[in-house]
C-alpha cells in the first residue's frame, strides 16, 4: 500500500525537477573571443524610464569598442557582449539576476543595477565571488562604506550636489532667505532633500517648509498653495522627471513665483527641457555630468563633444548624466581591463583601483572606499531653453540670474 | 492523516534534498520556491478553506519584513526576529480580521487590497524608524561563505515551509478547519447553528499572515536591503491566488505544488523574454483562467479517481 | 485665502477623479466584476491624445469624439471574447483575470510607447484665471466641463435610452431582467464597452494635465476604487460626490498632517467606509 503510494507520487518531484532543469539550462554557452558584461536593468515597473537611459550608454559605448575591432588585451582582440536582463524595479530580482549572470551566464564583469539601494544590495555579492563591478547610478555614500574591495562608482555623494548649488545662491542672491523643500519620498530624491536641507541650514537659510510627497502623487495643488503662503525665495523640489514635471506646471498654474527655483533630477534631462518650455526658464539644477562639459579624455570616446556627437547619431537625442555615466562605466573597465592585460577578476580589480585619468566624464580616480573622489559635479541653470553651466570654473558658461516666474 | 496530506510532507521533505544537487543559484531558487509555498498555503487557510478573496498577503509579507528588517537592524538575532515578525503579524491580522471579514465579495477584495497601501504608507512616512522611502539596510551577519550563506537561509525558509505545512494540515483536520469549510459553503447558516464565525475567520486571518510575516522577516536578512515598494508589492498577493489556481484551490498538496510549478514558468518566461515577460505571465494566467479553471490537480483528481474505480 | 484656493482646487481636481472612476464604477456595478485593466485603458487614452495632437495637432477635447466609439469597441471585444467566459465565476477568478489582463496590456504599452514620460503640450498654453481670490489654471477647467459633460452624457444614457435603462435594470435585478426579456450578456458587453469608452476618454482629458507613462495606470486606479467606495457603486452622482470628498480630504490633509500622509488618509478611509457605509455616500443599501 505505502509502496504503491509512494510510486503514485515520486512522479511529481519529478515534474518539479525537469521544470527547474529546464530554467537552469537556459544557458551554458561561452565563446571564448568575447568578454560578457552583466547588466541587470529595471525594464519594466517604475525605473523603467532609467533602465532605457542605463542600456543607451551601455550600448553606445560596446558598439563603439566593437568598432573598433574590440579590446586589445594581451595581444588578443576581444569583442565587448552586454547580457542585460530585467529585474522589474525590484531590489530582490536585481539581486537574483546579479547571482544568475554570475553563476549561470558567465559574466567576466559586472555593472551595478539602478539606485543606490539595488546596488548595495547586489554589492555583497560582487564581493562574495570578487567579481569586479562598477556602479554607474549609486552616489550614496553608504554604498561605499561597508569596506568592500570589488565594487567602483562614478557617482560622488549627494551633498556634492547641493553645496555648489547653496554656495553659488548665496553669494549671488543676497535676499534669499527663506527655503522650502519638496522630497519625493523615494531613495535617491528623499537623500537629496536631506542634503539640501543640511547644506541650507549650514549656509545660514532659514528652511521654512520640508515635506515628502507620496511615489504616484497625481496633484500637488494644495501643497504648493500652501509653499506660496510662506512666500519662501527658494524652492527646491527633488523627484524624478514626471514629478517634477507635474509640480513646475502646477506653479505656474498657481502663479508661484520665487528669486530660485531648483530641482533635481528633472532639468539634466532634454526632456523636461522641452517639455517645461518656458516654464523652465531660470531653474537650476546640479547634476554629476552635463554634455555642456569639456573635458579631453584618454578614453575610447575622447573629448565630451565627440561623445555627445556619438550619442546624437545614434540616438538622435542629447545624453545625460545617466546615459553618461553608464557609458563611462564601460570605458574605465576597457581601460583597466587592457592595462591589466588579462581578463583575471583580481588584477583587473588593481588596475580599477589604481583608476587615474582623464576622461570625457571628467578626471576619475577612486578613493578608497571604491567611489569617485575626483569629479566635481556641474551646477547649471535653464537659460533661453538651453542649460548653461554656472560652475565649476573649468567649464563655466554663463552668470547666474534670479527670478523663476 | 490523509493521503494527500502525506504526500504534502512527503514533497517538501524531499525539497530539502536539494543542496545535494544545485549551487548557490540552484539555492537561491529553492529559498525562493520555498517563500512562495509558504505565501500560498497561508493565503489557502483564508482563500481556500473558508473562500475570503483575500489581497491581503504582500500587506503582511511587507509588515513582517519590517518587524523583521527593524529588529535585524536594531541588533536582534534571527531567532528572535523571526517570530516577533509571525507574531506581529498574527496579532495584526487577527485584530484586523474581526471587522474586515464582516464584508464579502468585492468589498473583501478592495479592503485587503488597500490594506497593502495603507501599510506601506504608513511604513514609508514613519522614516526614522524605518528609513522610509531610502530603504532599511540591514547589516549582514558575519559571512561563512557564499554556499554556506545560501545553505543557511535556505533551511530557514525550509524549515518555516514546514512548520506552516504542519499548521494548515492542523487546520484542516480541525473543527478550525470544519468551521471555516461550513463558513464557505453557507456563512449565514454557519452563524446560526452557533458558530462563533467571527472568531473563526479572525484566526484563520491571523495564521494566514503569521507565517507569511515569518516568511518576510526571513527574507528581508535574506536580501540585506528592503523597501517598502519592493516587499508591499501587490504582486506577492496576486502569486499565491495563481499558485492555488494552478495547483486547484482548497487542497494544500495541489496548492504546493502549484508554487513550484508557478515558480519554474516564472523563471523560464523571465529569461528568455527580456522585455515582454510580464506580459508573457499574464498570458498565462488568462489562458490558466479560461482553460484550466480547476487548475492541474483537477487533471490529475479525475486520472485518481478513475484509477480507484479499478481497483 | 488658502481655504479658499483648496477648496477650489479640490473641487476642480473631483471632477477629474470623478471622471477617472465612473467607468471603472459602472462595470464594477453592472458586471460586478473590479476592472484591473481600468487604469491602463486611461493611459492609453492619453497616449491616444498626445498621438493625435502630436500627429495632426488634433486638441484633446476635439480627440474625445474620435477615441469614445473606438474605447468602446474595444471594450466590447474583449468582454465578448474574454470577461464574458468567466462572469459568473467568482471575485477572485474575475479580478485574477482582470489583473492578468492588465499585465499583457501595460507590457503591450511599454513595449511601444517605451517607458519614459510623455507630455502633451497646448501651444499657446491656455493659462490661468482668478475665481474669487483662488487661481485657477484654464486646461483643468476645460477638463473639469469636459469631464462634468461626460458624466452628464452617461447619466442621460441611463435615464433616458433603452439600452441605458436595461443597464439599470440588469444592475438593480439581473434574474429579473432576464424574464423581463433583457439579453443580459448583450447589455454586459455594452456597459463594460461604456466603461472603457469613459476610461479612455478621461485619458485623453489626463493628458491635458499630467504626465503620460504606462506607470501611471496604477494611481488612476487607486483613485477609481477610493471614488468608487466613497460615493457609492455605479451611480453617477456618487462618482461624482466621491471624487469631490476624495480630492477635499486630499487637499486639506496635505495642507494639515503633510503630502505624504495624503494617500495613507484617503486609503483608510476607503477601509472605514468599506466597513461602516458600504453602500457609500449617496448609494442605497443593499445592492450587495
Amino acid at each position: 500500500m505505502m509502496a504503491r503510494f509512494l510510486r503514485s507520487y515520486a512522479r511529481l518531484p519529478g515534474l518539479l525537477l525537469v521544470a527547474v532543469g529546464l530554467a537552469l539550462s537556459a544557458s551554458a554557452t561561452s565563446a571564448q573571443e568575447v568578454i560578457k558584461f552583466g547588466a541587470p536593468l529595471p525594464l519594466t515597473g517604475p525605473l523603467a524610464p532609467e533602465a532605457i537611459k542605463q542600456q543607451q550608454g551601455y550600448d553606445l559605448w560596446a558598439e563603439q569598442v566593437n568598432k573598433a575591432g574590440g579590446m586589445s588585451v594581451g595581444g588578443k582582440k576581444y569583442k565587448v557582449e552586454i547580457v542585460y536582463s530585467d529585474y522589474q524595479s525590484n531590489t530582490p530580482r536585481a539581486v537574483q539576476a546579479t547571482e544568475q549572470m554570475i553563476t549561470q551566464n558567465g559574466v567576466n564583469f559586472m555593472f551595478s543595477p539602478f539606485g543606490s539601494g539595488a546596488a548595495k544590495a547586489a554589492s555583497s555579492l560582487s564581493e562574495r565571488y570578487k567579481m569586479p563591478t562598477i556602479a554607474s547610478t549609486a552616489s550614496s555614500s553608504q554604498v561605499y562604506d561597508q569596506g568592500y574591495k570589488y565594487l567602483f562608482g562614478t557617482f560622488t555623494p549627494n551633498d556634492t550636489l547641493t553645496t555648489p548649488l547653496t554656495k553659488i545662491v548665496k553669494a549671488k542672491a543676497s535676499n534669499v532667505k527663506k527655503v522650502a523643500i519638496l522630497a519625493r519620498n523615494d531613495l535617491f530624491p528623499l537623500a537629496i532633500a536631506q542634503e539640501m536641507e543640511k547644506s541650507a541650514k549650514a549656509n545660514g537659510f532659514e528652511v521654512v517648509y520640508f515635506e515628502k510627497y507620496a511615489i504616484g502623487t497625481l496633484d500637488h495643488s494644495a501643497t504648493l498653495s500652501q509653499i506660496k503662503t510662506l512666500s519662501p525665495q527658494w524652492i527646491f523640489v527633488t523627484g524624478y522627471i514626471n514629478d517634477l514635471l507635474l509640480v513646475r506646471k502646477q506653479m505656474t498654474d498657481q502663479q508661484i513665483k520665487a528669486d530660485v527655483v531648483s530641482m533635481i533630477a528633472g532639468p539634466a534631462y532634454q526632456e523636461f527641457i522641452d517639455a517645461a518650455g518656458a516654464s523652465g526658464e531660470n531653474i537650476t539644477s546640479a547634476a554629476w555630468w552635463h554634455p555642456a562639459a569639456k573635458y579631453d579624455g584618454k578614453d575610447i570616446f575622447g573629448t565630451t563633444e565627440n561623445y555627445v556627437k556619438l550619442f546624437r547619431e545614434k540616438f538622435k537625442s542629447d545624453p545625460d548624466y545617466a546615459q553618461a555615466s553608464a557609458s563611462v562605466s564601460g570605458a574605465l573597465f576597457q581601460m583597466a581591463i587592457e592595462k591589466a592585460g588579462t581578463l583575471d577578476k583580481d588584477k583587473v580589480r588593481d588596475a580599477l583601483a589604481a583608476t587615474d585619468v582623464m576622461t570625457f566624464w571628467g578626471p576619475v580616480k577612486f578613493g578608497s572606499t571604491g567611489q569617485i573622489n575626483s569629479l566635481e559635479p556641474p551646477v547649471f541653470q535653464l537659460q533661453g531653453g538651453k542649460a548653461v553651466v554656472l560652475s565649476p570654473d573649468i567649464i563655466k558658461q554663463g552668470e547666474f540670474k534670479l527670478g523663476v516666474n | 492523516m490523509s493521503r494527500a496530506n502525506l504526500a504534502l510532507l512527503v514533497l517538501i521533505i524531499s525539497i530539502a534534498t536539494l543542496p545535494l544537487f544545485g549551487g548557490p543559484y540552484a539555492l537561491r531558487l529553492g529559498t525562493i520556491a520555498c517563500m512562495y509555498a509558504i505565501l500560498a498555503l497561508s493565503w489557502n487557510v483564508v482563500g481556500g478553506f473558508a473562500g475570503y478573496p483575500s489581497f491581503a498577503t504582500a500587506a503582511f509579507f511587507g509588515l513582517g519584513a519590517y518587524i523583521g528588517g527593524v529588529l535585524l537592524a536594531r541588533g536582534a538575532p534571527l531567532t528572535i526576529a523571526v517570530p516577533a515578525a509571525g507574531a506581529g503579524s498574527f496579532l495584526v491580522a487577527a485584530l484586523l480580521g474581526a471587522a474586515l471579514l464582516r464584508l464579502r465579495g468585492h468589498y473583501f477584495a478592495i479592503a485587503s487590497l488597500s490594506l497593502i497601501e495603507v501599510f506601506r504608507e504608513l511604513i514609508n512616512n514613519a522614516t526614522d524608524l524605518t528609513g522610509g522611502g531610502m530603504g532599511l539596510n540591514i547589516p549582514l551577519s558575519a559571512s561563512a561563505g557564499i554556499l554556506a550563506d545560501a545553505m543557511f537561509f535556505f533551511y530557514m525558509m525550509w524549515g518555516l515551509l514546514l512548520a506552516t505545512a504542519v499548521m494548515v494540515i492542523v487546520v484542516s483536520l480541525s473543527k478550525l478547519g470544519f468551521g471555516l469549510s461550513c463558513i464557505r459553503q453557507n456563512e449565514t447558516a454557519a452563524n446560526m447553528v452557533g458558530l462563533n464565525t467571527t472568531l473563526y475567520k479572525s484566526i484563520a486571518f491571523g495564521l494566514s499572515a503569521c507565517f507569511v510575516g515569518a516568511a518576510g522577516a526571513v527574507y528581508a536578512g535574506w536580501v540585506h536591503y528592503i523597501d517598502p515598494s519592493d516587499v508591499f508589492d501587490i504582486l506577492y498577493s496576486v502569486k499565491p491566488i495563481v499558485m492555488a489556481l494552478i495547483g486547484g484551490l482548497g487542497s494544500p498538496l495541489g496548492v504546493t505544488i502549484g508554487a513550484f510549478v508557478y515558480l519554474g514558468l516564472e523563471e523560464v518566461v523571465w529569461r528568455n523574454y527580456i522585455q515582454i515577460h510580464s506580459g508573457v505571465l499574464g498570458v498565462l494566467i488568462v489562458l490558466l483562467l479560461l482553460f484550466l479553471p480547476h487548475g492541474l490537480m483537477s487533471l490529475r483528481g479525475r486520472k485518481l479517481f478513475w484509477r480507484v474505480k479499478n481497483v | 485665502m488658502l481655504a479658499a484656493q483648496i477648496v477650489v482646487n479640490a473641487l476642480v481636481l473631483g471632477c477629474l477623479y470623478a471622471c477617472i472612476a465612473i467607468g471603472f464604477s459602472l462595470v464594477w456595478g453592472v458586471l460586478n466584476v473590479i476592472n484591473l485593466m481600468h487604469g491602463s485603458f486611461i493611459v492609453l487614452g492619453a497616449y491616444f491624445a498626445w498621438s493625435l495632437y502630436q500627429g495632426f495637432h488634433i486638441a484633446p477635447w476635439y480627440a474625445l469624439a474620435i477615441a469614445a466609439p473606438l474605447f468602446f469597441l474595444f471594450g466590447y471585444v474583449i468582454q465578448r471574447l474574454i470577461l464574458n467566459r468567466v462572469i459568473t465565476a467568482p471575485v477572485l477568478v474575475t479580478l485574477t483575470l482582470t489583473f492578468g489582463l492588465d499585465l499583457i496590456l501595460n507590457n503591450a504599452m511599454i513595449y511601444y510607447f517605451k517607458a519614459d514620460y510623455r507630455k502633451l503640450i497646448l501651444t499657446p498654453p491656455t493659462g490661468s484665471v482668478s475665481i474669487a481670490g483662488a487661481v485657477v489654471p484654464v486646461d483643468r477647467l476645460i477638463a473639469t466641463a469636459a469631464a462634468l459633460a461626460l458624466t452628464g452624457v452617461l447619466y442621460l444614457i441611463l435615464r433616458r435610452l433603452r439600452v441605458g435603462r436595461a443597464i439599470v435594470a440588469v444592475r438593480l435585478d439581473r434574474d429579473a431582467a432576464v424574464l423581463m426579456g433583457v439579453d443580459v450578456n448583450s447589455i454586459y458587453a455594452i456597459a463594460f464597452g461604456l466603461g472603457t469608452a469613459l476610461a479612455g476618454c478621461a485619458g485623453v482629458l489626463m493628458a491635458l494635465i499630467f504626465p503620460i507613462s504606462p506607470l501611471t495606470s496604477t494611481a488612476y486606479l487607486g483613485k477609481a476604487f477610493v471614488v468608487c467606495v466613497l460615493g457609492g457603486l455605479g451611480s453617477v452622482s456618487g462618482a461624482l460626490a466621491g471624487g469631490i470628498l476624495l480630492a477635499l480630504i486630499e487637499g486639506v490633509g496635505s495642507a494639515m498632517i503633510g503630502p505624504a500622509h495624503a494617500i495613507t488618509l484617503s486609503f483608510m478611509l476607503l477601509i472605514a467606509f468599506l466597513i461602516l457605509r458600504p453602500q457609500g455616500l449617496l448609494g442605497r443599501k443593499g445592492f450587495e
